[in-house]
């Protein structure tokens, strides 16, 4: 081929390339909306998360927390959050530290499990240690499940790194700094063996300069084969091999000993579950929602719900909001929310109810609609291709004094296309 | 073994094509030769060291890993199995090779330093400088003792069966032991609200990561437990043994690929 139509070949591969990184967006968050719609849907209901203060300098402290309802509709495919679970925080690396984190009251160093339908108060307290800018989630990990993310906002740390500082103290009275504890005993321990095991290799090179070692050894073992090889073997060799031999046995144990003299009191890594008792629900006994018929339009940005509601309360109650998938869907004529920053998945006009009222002591039949660009933005319309086609999430109700009430709502739901 | 000045092995080769025409070597004097061969050797020991770097650094990568990666997946049980049964592959493989081929006993130890080289490399660069994880708690561990027992019990023994039996076996028992002097600090106690952790568990608890929940460590789980405290010399007695099946089954491999009739050709 001629050279010319290589260089011209390479010239365009090397534009589109290039232009790959032009033309495309900076990443800044992590992928939330490729999980499946139902793994968001029908695991957890995150709601009431607060992330503040959102601009801090290194060494600030950052509180996460909120609420948390595992689905009573758990899919049946997905390890449940029943077996193990472990509170986490969605962040780019250790750009914070993790100094506290609570369920329920219940400090979360350890794994532990949460139990379908109930309720649960987290929160997690960061220390800012990287400066830059971070969207910052918290996330329950399920075993077998993987991570489910819950809302996020973005979180600014201006300051030094240099500046961070961190420590802890150990039951032996020892001061631990995290950010350098450990290196110089590291690099010593590695520094004497790799000079042991340079001085191994330089002994037999040890008269390179003068001697070639390795072709003439090929060849003379060549000329000699296998079984009289070892003639290359002299008696010098085999007592640096044995006295090196017993070296390495008494470095190793030296090590050892030492070490378990200077540093007697050692534990094993600490692994177990905690059990986190649930939250009483206020909310029990209060509403009663069956859900009769769920749809969604493909190619729109709705979904609707028509549902049986029960309100067993003393007060008329209107719905002002559904979430599903982080995603809230705000009815404006009950309250009013706007999203706090750019990411944050609030559609403050997208839920519509006609006959918004349940008299106390009533049983209504409402049609809810969703109605956001929200809907086809956060993929959530790829429902239709998950195995197992049903919905889920929190709705909220309130009464004329603005007092909530919150129910868990799930149920088959069917796609239509047109 | 005899030097260069009266080594007969050393005259520059006269060689000849498949039709008798003959060829002229490369090397036309004595000088040149032991030239020629002072290369190789300053070349040969720098690119295995560089070359089994990588290859074994992502040999862990793909097995191993996570163990030793951070300093909260160090335990007792599965640590001191899992790697110096994996780690034992290529001192096995390139430790044949140069004996076979030099009588040098080198293989074991060219091979773990290059390994440590490229781990501290990679913990350095990746783990600490771009993701911003504390050195020391992803400081790797060091192996170099490993090897060089695995060499020095092939040169007394001269044989692949006893530095199997021998060398082998401590291979697998020594790790945690030479590693203690830095595993020490990271397993003192703290107490964290009323629950008790190591250094290496509250570090591991503080600097988040994202992709490692607290249950994904594989530590501790196990069905050993007939032996109260005595975990560790337990699981390394059996690393022991698992080592010395893979030392034969990977002397094995390394032998039948010291065996390419077309590295006779090439020198």
């Amino acid at each position: 081929m001629d050279i010319k139509i290589i260089q011209k070949h390479i010239a365009l591969l090397s534009v589109l390339l290039i232009s790959t990184f032009i033309c495309s967006e900076m990443a800044l968050a992590h992928g939330e909306k490729a999980q499946q719609a139902g793994l968001r849907m029908r695991t957890l209901n995150w709601f009431d998360t607060e992330i503040y203060p959102r601009k801090v300098s290194v060494n600030d402290t950052v509180t996460i927390k909120g609420k948390f309802m595992p689905s009573k509709d758990w899919p049946r495919h997905m390890e449940s959050i029943e077996g193990t679970a472990f509170l986490n925080i969605g962040v780019p690396g250790p750009a914070f530290i993790r100094t506290d984190s609570h369920v329920n009251g219940v400090t979360m160093i350890r794994s532990t499990a949460f139990e379908l339908g109930k309720l649960y108060e987290y929160d997690v307290t960061l220390k800012a240690r990287t400066p830059g800018r971070y969207h910052v989630h918290p996330l329950i990990s399920v075993k077998g499940t993987g991570p489910i993310i819950g809302p996020a906002f973005w979180v600014e740390v201006t300051g030094d790194q240099a500046d961070f500082e961190n420590t802890f103290t150990t039951l032996t009275g020892k001061v631990v700094n995290p950010e350098t504890y450990g290196i110089k005993a590291s690099i010593a321990l590695h520094a004497v063996w790799f000079v042991l095991g340079v001085l191994w290799i330089a002994y037999w090179f040890r008269n390179a300069r003068k001697d070639p070692v390795i072709m003439p050894r090929f060849k003379k073992i060549e000329k000699l084969g296998q079984e009289n090889a070892d003639q290359l073997i002299t008696t010098q060799d085999l007592v640096v091999g044995a006295s090196t031999f017993m070296l390495i046995l008494t470095f190793v144990a030296a090590g050892y000993f030492i070490t378990e003299y200077r540093i007697p009191q050692t534990v094993p890594l600490q692994t177990g579950i905690i059990k986190v008792p649930p939250m009483e629900n206020p909310n029990d006994g209060l509403l009663d929602i069956v859900v009769k018929t769920a749809e969604y339009r493909i190619p729109g940005r709705s979904f609707n719900v028509e549902m049986e509601i029960t309100n067993k309360t003393d007060k008329p109650l209107s719905i002002g909001e559904f979430s599903t998938s982080n995603v809230r869907f705000i009815n404006s004529k009950v309250k009013e929310v706007l999203a706090q920053d750019t990411h944050d998945l609030v559609a403050s006009d997208g839920l519509r109810v006609p006959n918004n009222v349940i008299p106390a002591g009533e049983t209504v039949t409402i049609t809810m609609y969703a109605e956001d660009a929200l809907w086809e933005t956060q993929r959530l319309t790829s429902l239709v291709y998950d195995p197992d086609s049903f919905f889920g999430g929190l709705l909220f109700l309130y009464d004329d004094e603005g007092k909530r009430y919150y129910k868990e709502i799930s149920g088959l739901i069917i796609p239509s296309f047109v | 073994m005899a030097t260069s000045a009266d080594d007969p092995v050393l005259t520059p080769p006269r060689s000849t094509t498949s039709d008798d025409r003959p060829v002229r070597s490369a090397v036309s004097s004595r000088e040149e030769q032991l030239e020629a061969y002072r290369n190789i050797d300053m070349v040969s020991v720098p690119v295995i060291v560089l070359l089994f770097g990588g290859i074994t650094v992502f040999l862990s990568a793909v097995t191993v890993g996570d163990w030793d990666y951070w300093m909260d997946w160090r335990d007792r049980r599965w640590w001191p199995l899992v790697i110096p049964a994996v780690y034992i592959i290529f001192p096995a493989v390139v430790g044949t090779f140069t004996w076979k081929k030099l009588r040098l006993p080198i293989g074991g130890t060219a091979t773990m330093i290059s390994f440590v080289i490229g781990a501290w490399l990679s913990r350095y660069f990746n783990f600490h400088q771009f993701a911003g994880f504390p050195m020391g708690f992803v400081s790797p561990s060091t192996f170099i003792a490993l090897g060089m027992i695995l060499d020095a019990t092939l040169v007394v023994s001269r044989s692949y069966f006893f530095t199997g039996l021998v060398g082998a076996f401590i291979f697998g028992f020594i790790p945690y032991a030479v590693n203690w002097p830095v595993f020490a600090l990271w397993h003192e106690p703290v107490s964290y609200h009323d629950t008790m952790v190591t250094v290496a568990d509250l570090t591991g608890y503080q600097y988040i990561r994202t992709a490692i929940p607290e249950y994904v460590r594989i530590i501790e789980e196990s069905t050993l437990r007939t032996f109260g405290e005595a975990v560790t010399p337990l699981t390394a007695v059996f690393a022991g043994f698992v080592c010395i099946l893979n030392y034969y089954v990977w002397v094995a491999v390394g032998s039948y690929l010291s065996e390419s009739h077309w590295m006779k050709k090439v020198i």
